[in-house]
């Protein structure tokens, strides 16, 4: 299998903290995947260190094999960083140009003013006077103007109106369509839900999961069943499940977290247990995410 | 190599464009020779070798503020906003970036240089022959090293702020110790003699000699290129320091 992306043991540690713990893992070529995770749980610095543009403490990485200094490399790969501005005295068209000048294959202006949402107006400005959502945009035709087989986007629509994010979900899938490799990091678990088919969940610098949204999801919702029972209840059968992650009694009710609540309701009425008044407690998806969240500001 | 070409276009495209460098390399210049050549010292002995002398003098005060100031406060900026370690992820290798931002500088020094001679014939009808002309623009292009050095050791500041008030201040100090805003033999003894070892007066004098007929001094190109040595050293160690994170 060839890998666009791989690093092992990644570690970056700033000031005797560490940012990045010991993350592993490869990308498939063709993959989407996002980063996902709360500010601060190390995102940025990963993907920093997988660009080469920071040295990690230890470990490594490596895009399509090789060192991501290479010139071979930076040929193939396109990227949005966080907190870029743009270089002033130019204008926009000016930047895209010299941009197009660096790379053997870019793509057309035109192709570029459609992929991005850019008007034939803003062209002509220059990037200074622009605003933070076009300048975002321009970005974006940066990121894209070697017409790129790997792409890196960090937090990429901080900063975008409502129509920009639109426009830019619609041409990463596009992208994605035409068999690109795409990475983005994001704190939005809709975005990543939405648009990749994998996430890598960080959390305090650490992987805490890898898998589709699906599997994510389940992970990270806490579901239960509830119920009163007056005998006492065969715990161990169910703690014995897969899908079961804990039993336990309380306020006189017995809760099974789980996560399929449809498979123990056909379980508690297959084997005809006696309990009664029983209640399904399904948690919100962002609530259980912000959970995360709010878990990692204490931990500062 | 078309790529380094364009890259160079860019530079001197956005130098052009920039305001300060209208103000403070094309227009003092040009107002501050007006003034010392019109409005005062119009009594001078030798009034056609001092309109000669204070061309020299304000040509190297541009170039000199532009390589200092320009191009030190440029990189700060540029590595604050991000945009430095943005231009690592492109196949442009940092040493064309460096370069063509260098070779964009000098494009556009020469360029003051040439606009500044102009302005010095048609107020004053200042005449050297062909090879004085040449010569000293020559030195005061290549001259201009030691202070490009000095742009980026400033260039490795870390706020713009503090790199703006710092080449501000060096420029100033620089300008009036090197005898470029009024002659040194009017300045203070103690000044004289620290000023003639620090490179503006060095970088000043070799044009001024040039327009006398005479060479520059061993002693100016040696003084510069000791600077320019030292400079590199420096900026190169800070920035190895730098990178080390």
């Amino acid at each position: 299998m060839e890998y666009a992306v791989e690093i092992k043991g990644l570690t970056k540690v700033f000031k005797e903290k560490k940012a990045v713990d010991n993350v592993s893992f490869s990308i498939k070529k063709g993959e989407i995947v996002a980063i996902l995770g709360p500010n601060g749980a190390g995102k940025s610095t990963t993907i920093l260190m997988m660009l080469g543009l920071l040295y990690p403490t230890n470990g490594e990485s490596k895009l399509f094999n090789a060192d991501a200094r290479d010139k071979k490399v930076r040929e193939k790969i396109g990227v949005m960083l966080q907190e870029v501005s743009l270089m002033d005295g130019l204008k926009v068209k000016e930047i895209i140009g010299l941009f197009r000048s660096y790379y053997p294959n870019p793509l057309s202006i035109e192709q570029l003013i459609r992929l991005t949402g850019l008007s034939g107006e803003d062209l002509n400005k220059r990037t200074e006077k622009l605003s933070g959502g076009q300048k975002r945009r321009v970005g974006f035709a940066l990121a894209l103007a070697g017409n790129p087989e790997l792409l890196f986007f960090d937090e990429p629509t901080v900063g975008m109106d409502i129509s920009a994010r639109k426009v830019f979900w619609q041409t990463v899938r596009e992208l994605a369509d035409k068999g690109k490799t795409i990475l983005f990091s994001t704190h939005y678990l809709q975005e990543a839900d939405d648009i990749a088919d994998r996430i890598i969940l960080f959390n305090k610098g650490k992987v805490v999961a890898d898998g589709t949204p699906e599997a994510i999801k389940g992970n990270l919702l806490r579901q239960s069943v509830s119920f009163s029972t007056g005998h006492p209840f065969p715990k161990v059968q169910f703690l014995q499940l897969p899908q079961v992650s804990d039993v336990y009694v309380k306020d006189g009710r017995t809760f099974i977290l789980t996560s399929d609540t449809d498979l123990i309701l056909s379980k508690i009425f297959t084997e005809q247990l006696d309990v009664y008044d029983i209640a399904i407690e399904k948690g919100r998806l962002e609530e259980a995410f912000e959970q995360l969240t709010v878990e990692q500001k204490e931990a500062i | 190599m078309q790529i380094f070409m364009n890259q160079c276009k860019i530079e001197i495209l956005r130098m052009f464009r920039n305001p300060y460098f209208i103000i403070w390399s094309l227009f003092m210049p040009i107002v501050f020779y007006f003034i010392f050549t019109k409005v005062v010292n119009t009594e001078v002995p030798d009034k056609a070798l001092w309109d000669a002398h204070f061309l020299m003098s304000v040509a190297t005060f541009s170039v000199m503020g532009s390589a200092i100031m320009t191009l030190g406060i440029r990189m700060v900026q540029e590595r604050s906003e991000g945009w430095t370690n943005f231009m690592k992820v492109t196949p442009l290798s940092g040493m064309a970036y460096f370069t063509a931002k260098m070779i964009g500088q000098s494009v556009v020094h020469a360029f003051s240089i040439v606009v500044i001679f102009i302005a010095g014939v048609l107020l004053n009808g200042v005449s050297l022959s062909a090879f004085e002309w040449i010569m000293s623009g020559l030195w005061i292009l290549l001259g201009s090293l030691p202070f490009l050095g000095i742009g980026v050791l400033i260039g490795t500041m870390k706020r713009v702020d503090t790199a703006s008030g710092v080449s501000n201040i060096l420029y100033i100090l620089l300008a009036i110790t090197g005898g470029m805003w009024m002659p040194m033999e009017v300045l203070p003894k103690t000044i004289q003699t620290i000023g003639a070892w620090l490179p503006a007066y060095n970088y000043g004098n070799g044009a001024w000699e040039i327009i006398r007929g005479q060479a520059p001094e061993l002693k100016n190109i040696l003084i510069l290129a000791g600077y320019l040595l030292v400079f590199m050293v420096l900026s190169t160690y800070i920035r190895r320091k730098q990178e080390a994170v």
